[in-house]
């Protein structure tokens, strides 16, 4: 019994380590990523070759209201 | 049945595209190996504390035109991975918890999808950052940036405010925050809305859409100058004014308050632009005029009524109550942050370990007094406090290549504020303190109401480009006290093209720096429009002077000619 129970724990305890690896590891890839990102200034890039354009294309299609067409009543 | 037909693009089409690809990165054959254990000394000693100034080679990090970066500078250890985590991740995680805290992703979403200025500016933030710091290391890197943090949280503040109250994104309706906002042109100071700052918003109109597009993304002012040239309006008046009016041509002015506070500030120009905006706005307005010769104490009596004027408008308008308490309050939040300021001045003045660079001093500074109180200020100022200190304490020369102490004078360019940053990194040239930091060089007097509202229309009287460059002749010659003062031994002068006050005297100003023998650079420019003098014709200008007159040699010769024609 005695023995199993010691087994028991030390599995609990290598999954414990092993979340605690995986987590480390997840974390670890996230961080890569983002410097990686940030060092070869990929958010720049991607704002300007991608979504500036695709903005810039959206504002210009737009409808607008002509406030020309508004009167100018200086006498209000 | 026949399958349709998959056009495959050329093998040679696929390899001309992944070799332009190829050019947003660094070449790989650039990289070169140590040697020798010298070699593998020198660059472990690199990697560590990063290169010195005149090895960087800054230039070399730019992709062709845009400004992009083929990659981000290495600083040495420290500096890089503060950079990366008190910079770049802590701005970012920060934009995103503005938003929440100031209105929330939805209306946000709407507004950026709503408003050119809006989308096309605010995203690329994080590269105001990177143009502003470009080779800064240790304290002055820490503290410029923080400078930069506040602008921002100022900023999506301010649209935050607008969008919520905006009936534009409300399907036409005017909700309590609309009920509860006060809309003002940007060249009228936020601290006239103060009595009324605890229950009411004040909003200026064109600080966001106009004023600070510019520094973080210069391409979407064009959209409105354009605009406002479209209509017949010839391209010679202050193109800042061309395109505050642009926004309202366009239908690009959120509909947020139920009226409006102008002024002619700072000119003429500014007049013309209100009509426009009294005519799109169709809301009740009050202008509240900026008198140009303001020395004279009959003059300020008169400006002093116009702000109690003004104050009895806004109880008309609102139905609430003009509140001294509230008033007094906040004035005196504003004078610990004056106060702040000249201890920064006299550490810039007498020492060289003023950790802010030009840039970051000249934005914060007039934005800050120019906008009024505002939590981000203090909380900035205790950080940047904790700072200059040390470098006070400790003696830190924290910019140890200067070769000139610069003084920038009159109307920057707002499309490349960042040339002092450009300046040092390239000529050792440091910009001590500008013309616009010293407008507001005053304390408001609390302790009566009359005292009070006399300070208050001086303050309002020295505005940005009333103080000094529209201000007479008299204040636009105190550049001589400040060289002085500031212990600066040369000027970066100004010249907005479009700027007719300050036309008028360019040939004073030859004679005065031949007569008193100062190193001074003409800086041609037009305010917020690129078109006209480029960023590289600026850099063309500087280092003419720098190599045949003061036939000096650059630090960082990379950074001589390089292209940034499409850059934000």
């Amino acid at each position: 019994m005695r023995k199993i129970r010691k087994e028991k724990k030390s599995c609990s305890g290598c999954r414990l380590l092993r979340v605690l690896c995986k987590l480390f590891a997840f974390l670890a890839a996230v961080y890569g990523i983002l410097f990686t990102v940030f060092f070869f200034d990929l958010d720049g890039k991607l704002l300007f070759y991608v979504v500036e354009p695709f903005l810039v294309k959206h504002y210009d299609k737009m409808e607008r209201r002509n406030p020309l067409d508004m009167p100018y009543d200086i006498k209000k | 049945m026949k399958m349709p037909e998959i056009k495959l693009p050329k093998p040679s089409a696929i390899t001309a595209k992944l070799k332009e690809a190829a050019k947003l990165f660094p070449d790989p054959r650039d990289v070169k190996l140590p040697k020798n254990g010298e070699e593998l000394k020198k660059a472990a000693h690199d990697f560590w504390y990063g290169k010195p100034h005149e090895e960087r080679r800054l230039g070399d990090l730019y992709v062709d035109k845009t400004g992009l970066y083929k990659h981000r500078e290495w600083r040495g250890v420290k500096d890089t991975f503060y950079y990366f985590h008190m910079i770049w991740l802590y701005n970012y995680a920060n934009m995103v918890a503005d938003i929440m805290k100031f209105g929330g992703l939805g209306i946000f979403a709407k507004g950026l999808w709503r408003y050119r200025w809006m989308g096309q500016t605010y995203l690329p933030v994080l590269h105001w950052f990177d143009r502003g710091l470009e080779g800064m290391r240790g304290e002055a890197l820490r503290a410029s940036a923080w400078h930069y943090r506040a602008m921002v949280c100022v900023s999506i503040n301010q649209f935050m405010n607008m969008f919520k109250a905006d009936a534009k994104l409300h399907n036409g309706a005017h909700n309590e925050a609309w009920k509860h906002s006060m809309a003002h042109k940007e060249t009228v100071w936020g601290g006239v809305f103060y009595p009324w700052s605890d229950q009411y918003t004040n909003i200026p109109m064109e600080m966001i859409p106009y004023f600070v597009t510019c520094h973080v993304n210069n391409h979407t002012v064009l959209n409105y100058i354009d605009a406002v040239q479209s209509l017949g309006l010839p391209g010679d008046p202050c193109p800042m004014c061309q395109a505050e009016a642009g926004l309202f041509v366009l239908d690009d002015m959120p509909d947020y308050a139920p009226f409006v506070v102008t002024t002619n500030e700072a000119c003429d120009g500014s007049v013309a632009s209100t009509a426009i905006q009294d005519w799109f706005l169709n809301i009740p307005l009050f202008a509240l005029p900026q008198p140009m010769q303001f020395d004279d104490p009959l003059v300020q009596e008169h400006c002093a009524n116009e702000i109690r004027e003004l104050w009895k408008f806004i109880e008309e308008q609102t139905g609430a109550p003009f509140n001294w308490e509230q008033l007094k309050k906040k004035l005196e939040a504003q004078n610990e942050l004056q106060r702040f300021e000249w201890e920064k001045w006299d550490v810039a003045a007498k020492t060289s370990s003023y950790p802010i660079n030009g840039v970051a001093q000249a934005l914060y500074r007039i934005y800050q007094t120019q906008y009024g109180d505002h939590y981000i200020w203090h909380d900035t100022d205790r950080r940047v406090k904790k700072i200059l200190y040390k470098c006070v304490e400790k003696k830190i020369d924290t910019f140890p290549k200067t070769r000139h102490r610069v003084i920038a004078w009159s109307c920057a360019p707002l499309y490349y504020s960042h040339w002092c940053t450009w300046a040092y990194n390239c000529w050792g040239l440091n910009t001590i303190i500008n013309m616009d930091s010293l407008m507001f060089d005053m304390e408001v007097r609390t302790d009566t109401l009359d005292n009070c509202v006399m300070d208050m229309a001086r303050y309002h009287e020295w505005a940005p480009m009333r103080r000094m460059a529209v201000g007479g002749l008299h204040h636009i010659f105190e550049l001589w006290d400040y060289m002085e003062r500031f212990n600066c031994d040369m000027v970066m002068m100004y010249d907005q093209l479009q700027c007719k006050g300050m036309q008028g005297v360019v040939g004073l100003f030859e004679d005065e720096f031949r007569k008193r023998n100062i190193h001074a650079i003409w800086m041609p420019h037009a305010l917020p429009d690129k078109r006209t003098v480029s960023r590289s014709e600026i850099r063309r200008i500087i280092n003419d002077y720098m190599s045949t007159v003061m036939k000096e040699e650059p630090l960082d010769p990379t950074l001589l000619e390089f292209d940034d024609d499409m850059s934000w």
